[in-house]
């Protein structure tokens, strides 16, 4: 969340010559981040983003208090000036009864006053411009104002149109009906924190937006000045759900000060005197059912120096605690700290107190130190990553684009039954509610998203997701691709996925017809299911493995074969056989037919015939040619028995 | 009869020397060693010579005859050599190469392989934890209060099925923190210096942000592990990773489960940290860090009092998209997929 405060207000509240620089870059240094600091007129402007834990900083005397602190801290003279507030005189009249719970409402401070409407004087209107909110009228605007100095949202009513001796403050029902000051209907969804005037009719949505029927108008005489300190999930859940983000919702829905509420009421009758003739008419009513207790924490300053890695001097911290508003007590060693009431949310442990007294002294002020190497580990060079890498390099330099394509699909691009996938329930969009089972639906989408391109190769490699019964899926990472060109051959396919088993380092790879698809084939390594080869059309084919089972038998092992000081015969057989018969049992029955075939690799396939490289070889001798031909005949004579094949 | 010899030998050696082709040298290979030839003719001088002489022409001639001949056969080999680089192909130097195939890795890839040379080189090592997540390990482990915004339905994204008794709701990993309480289990005792890189969800897409995206955390847990070691190791990947011209800086900020927490700003690659529209004040957000809270080492078995740790998880993209050279100004183009885009890397 972010606060933007013109220079000039937050000087009312810190004295001090640092130029307007000085102070953004410390402060972005040592607290909130000033995201910008722009020229206004001979003002400037700065915008600060404040952390969630930090809701007391959405205030200029919050914002002024670290700014103090930080200056001093770097040796720039600077005084922190806090908001003076006195109890104003009230009669004893009560016009309201105001009723709550405390499982709502943490505090609710309220005053009637008499007040005259109209334009707000022209530097609170420039005030409030130059941080971001309209200015409408002084009865609104002295909200915004309070809110702004002291970070505590508040609200103000028209009193005579509330119609109510009693204001409740209760739940919402499911199916009430509102309608916002920006005169919008809302149903709601229960559990809200609103109230309700004597006919039970909603007057207002609490902490997060007042509403068209109670809220000031041209002829308002009376106010009900109303600070609401609320259960701070009840303020985030009613405001999300309804989709209603103001400043004050997303103030509420931190934890606020309860002390503040008070502070905001006082500043608050304070400026109604000031700027809207303001005369209080009401006692001044304060529920506040659930107090804070007092916080303290201890750290010692071993601890302090062992974290942040260098000596702290305790005097500098302890003075940097102070002016952050804590109570310091040193004991020995040890420091005690109470927690002023605007920090009970965010201070809990000795951490977070070395962290106020690191961030003060400046993180910019730490020397940057590698951490010592205190154990000797191996370093695993071939672990998965580094097959994966392999992997990816090899397609690339194969003319393959890698893509990313989401995990998630939709219901028509998720494979197989729905009730085994894996669903969101809360998906962002349709198009992603399924986690998906298999990777090539999404890269035929890639295909189809590109049809520019005539001819294209694609791959992926990530996660598939598997339900398991009372457990997390199980995640498989997969490896898949796509060839579309025209007239794109299944071997072109399968030689890749070949020599990237061989440069592997995996032996065992078997292909055989696919029971899957039908078209295609399913692959296996050593008798474990490894994927599909897919012909989807003459121009498409696909291709998905289990790169786990990919990487289990991936290795960097190599074994030197002796080299072969004779020579080798090589020799071409054409043979004629029918064309059910598989090659590979063609090789394996030539290769079974002497231990002297070396290689059998099949060169060439025409029509009814196919061609067979053949490599002889003799370790110990040359091979002569009546050798090499007793072979042949063996050869020929056991593919003729085995296969009917003829020699052509 | 001496002198002649030795004078043919010196002009034949001189003219073969002088010889600018093979057709030249072939001819006075004729010219000298032919049937008809200088050479052989003066050689059948050797009957007119008496007879107690011819031994020592005899000698002489053959060694002339030698030397004629392994001059030509130098020569010859010479000559082709040249002759090969003097047959020239006729080339347009300006015209295309014929190109081996080559591909693209994604941005994602190279972003991934570049984080994890850097780490790897001062000693982390990378693991890779679930996407699927139990709240546990994405939240309670991590120091999250039961109603803490980020584990609302908008932010997060929330798996259909029946919460763990244990670990809470089954959830998409919001980020790869998780992956700290795991690696502390799975190592048991520090050292721990582990680098986690996976993909993350969230119920988010604008110009800065998609559903998916991928994050790099690193974990550091020992006995005497400071800030200043945290300073030391993000400023260490800055350089590593942005050049030695961008500058690092930590300054507070605010997670559950690192105390104190940081936020980390690296210079902006386009004014180069004097401010610019594109930057806050000279500074980009590249992600969170701190020193790993007490809690979370105790969810993860570490005694807090014994050891420390820091940890950080930035973006993929995000650190990818700082560089000051890529220029990409929206996240969406890295998952658009289009392969006109992916092809230009």
């Amino acid at each position: 969340m972010n606060i933007k405060i013109l220079d000039s207000w937050l000087r009312e509240y810190v004295k001090t010559k640092a130029s307007s620089q000085k102070i953004g870059e410390l402060l972005s240094l040592s607290s909130v981040s000033v995201e910008r600091i722009e020229a206004h007129a001979t003002d400037f402007i700065y915008d600060i983003e404040v952390t969630t834990n930090r809701p007391d900083l959405m205030s200029i005397v919050g914002i002024a208090r670290e700014t103090a602190t930080i200056l001093k801290q770097n040796g720039i003279p600077a005084e922190f000036i806090p908001l003076k507030l006195t109890k104003p005189q009230t009669p004893k009249k009560e016009l309201i009864e105001i009723k709550s719970e405390p499982k709502l409402v943490n505090r609710l401070c309220a005053v009637v006053m008499e007040v005259e409407i109209k334009d707000s004087p022209r530097e609170i209107k420039d005030r409030l411009e130059a941080s971001g909110t309209r200015s409408l009228n002084n009865l609104i605007d002295v909200t915004n104002y309070v809110m702004k100095v002291t970070g505590h949202p508040t609200h103000v009513f028209d009193f005579d149109r509330l119609n109510a001796k009693t204001l409740t403050i209760r739940e919402a029902k499911k199916g009430e009906t509102i309608q916002t000051l920006d005169e919008k209907e809302y149903s709601l969804n229960g559990g809200e924190i609103v109230a309700v005037n004597d006919k039970n009719e909603i007057v207002d949505l609490l902490g997060i937006m007042g509403l068209s029927n109670s809220i000031v108008t041209e002829k308002t005489k009376r106010i009900l000045y109303f600070i609401n300190n609320n259960e701070p999930n009840r303020i985030r859940k009613a405001s999300m759900s309804l989709g209603i983000r103001t400043e004050a919702a997303v103030i509420n829905e931190k934890n606020l000060d309860r002390e503040l509420s008070y502070d905001a009421l006082l500043y608050g009758i304070q400026l109604y005197k000031e700027i809207a003739n303001g005369e209080i008419v009401s006692d001044i009513i304060d529920i506040y059912p659930n107090k804070i207790g007092k916080k303290t924490v201890q750290v010692t300053f071993k601890k302090v120096d062992k974290v942040i890695g260098v000596k702290i001097d305790p005097q500098k911290a302890e003075r940097a605690l102070l002016d952050l508003g804590f109570m310091t007590k040193i004991i020995g060693d040890k420091l005690e700290v109470e927690v002023p009431s605007f920090r009970i949310g965010d201070v809990e442990i000795e951490e977070d107190i070395i962290e106020e007294i690191a961030r003060i002294y400046g993180y910019h002020n730490l020397p940057s130190v590698l951490p010592a190497q205190t154990q000797i580990t191996a370093h695993k060079f071939a672990n998965d990553y580094y097959w994966e890498k392999r992997v990816k390099q090899a397609m690339k330099y194969w003319e393959f684009t890698e893509t990313y394509t989401y995990s998630m699909v939709s219901e028509g691009m998720f494979e197989g039954p729905l009730e085994e996938a894996v669903e969101i329930k809360n998906p962002l969009n349709e198009d992603f509610v399924y986690l998906r089972k298999t990777i090539v639906p999404s890269l035929l989408k890639v295909i189809t998203d590109n049809k520019s391109q005539e001819e294209i190769k694609i791959f992926e490699i990530a996660n598939v997701y598997n339900k398991r019964p009372r457990d997390l899926p199980e995640e498989i990472l997969t490896f898949a691709g796509v060839i579309k060109r025209n007239k794109v051959s299944f071997y072109e396919v399968k030689g890749i996925i070949e020599q990237l088993g061989s440069d592997l380092g995996i032996k065992n790879l078997t292909f055989k017809e696919s029971q899957k698809t039908g078209n295609g084939a399913s692959l296996y390594l050593e008798q474990e299911y490894l994927g599909e080869i897919e012909i989807l059309d003459t121009n498409l084919i696909d291709f998905e493995l289990n790169f786990t089972v990919l990487l289990k038998h991936a290795t960097l092992k190599q074994e030197y074969k002796p080299l072969s000081k004779f020579p080798s015969v090589v020799e071409d057989l054409s043979i004629v056989v029918a064309d059910d018969v598989k090659t590979e049992d063609l090789i394996l029955n030539i290769k079974s037919q002497s231990d002297l075939i070396s290689r059998v690799s099949l060169k060439d396939s025409y029509k009814d015939s196919r061609t067979f490289h053949i490599e002889y070889q003799d370790p110990e001798k040359n091979l002569t040619n009546e050798e090499v031909s007793k072979i042949r005949e063996k050869i020929i004579s056991s593919l003729k028995t085995a296969f009917h094949a003829s020699v052509r | 009869m001496d002198e002649d010899l030795i004078g043919i030998k010196n002009s034949a050696i001189s003219l073969i020397l002088q010889a600018e082709d093979l057709k030249e040298l072939e001819e006075l290979k004729l010219q000298f060693l032919g049937r008809s030839g200088k050479l052989t003719l003066a050689l059948k001088e050797i009957t007119k010579i008496p007879v107690e002489k011819r031994k020592e022409f005899g000698i002489l001639a053959n060694e002339v005859k030698q030397t004629v001949e392994d001059t030509i056969k130098e020569k010859e080999i010479g000559l082709k050599k040249i002759s090969k680089t003097v047959i020239r192909q006729k080339i347009d130097v300006t015209n295309p190469g014929i190109k081996p195939l080559l591909g693209h890795l994604h941005l994602v890839t190279q972003a991934i392989e570049e984080i994890t040379t850097i780490f790897e080189s001062v000693g982390f090592e990378k693991v890779r934890y679930p996407e699927v997540e139990w709240d546990w390990y994405a939240f309670g482990a991590l120091n999250f209060p039961e109603n803490h915004p980020a584990r609302d339905d908008w932010e997060t994204f929330f798996i259909k099925t029946e919460p763990d008794p244990k670990r809470g709701p089954m959830l998409l990993a919001p980020h790869t923190s998780g992956g700290q309480i795991r690696e502390m289990e799975r190592k048991q005792k520090p050292p721990i210096r582990m680098l986690n890189i996976a993909k993350c969800y969230r119920r988010q897409s604008d110009i800065s942000h998609t559903p998916m995206f991928h994050q790099f955390e690193g974990l550091v847990v020992d006995k005497d592990i400071t800030i200043t070691n945290l300073k030391g190791t993000l400023d260490y990947f800055a350089k590593s990773f942005f050049g030695p011209q961008r500058k690092a800086r930590i300054r507070p900020y605010h997670f559950q489960f690192t105390e104190p927490s940081f936020e980390v700003d690296v210079t902006c690659g386009v004014c180069l940290g004097t401010g610019c529209k594109l930057c806050k004040a000279g500074w980009l957000e590249m992600g969170g860090a701190g020193m790993v809270h007490p809690n979370v080492l105790k969810a993860g078995g570490i005694d807090p009092d014994t050891h420390t740790g820091f940890a950080f998880g930035w973006g993929v993209e995000r650190v990818l998209m700082m560089r000051e050279d890529l220029k990409i100004d929206d996240i969406r183009l890295l998952y658009s997929n289009n392969l006109d885009f992916l092809q230009q890397f």
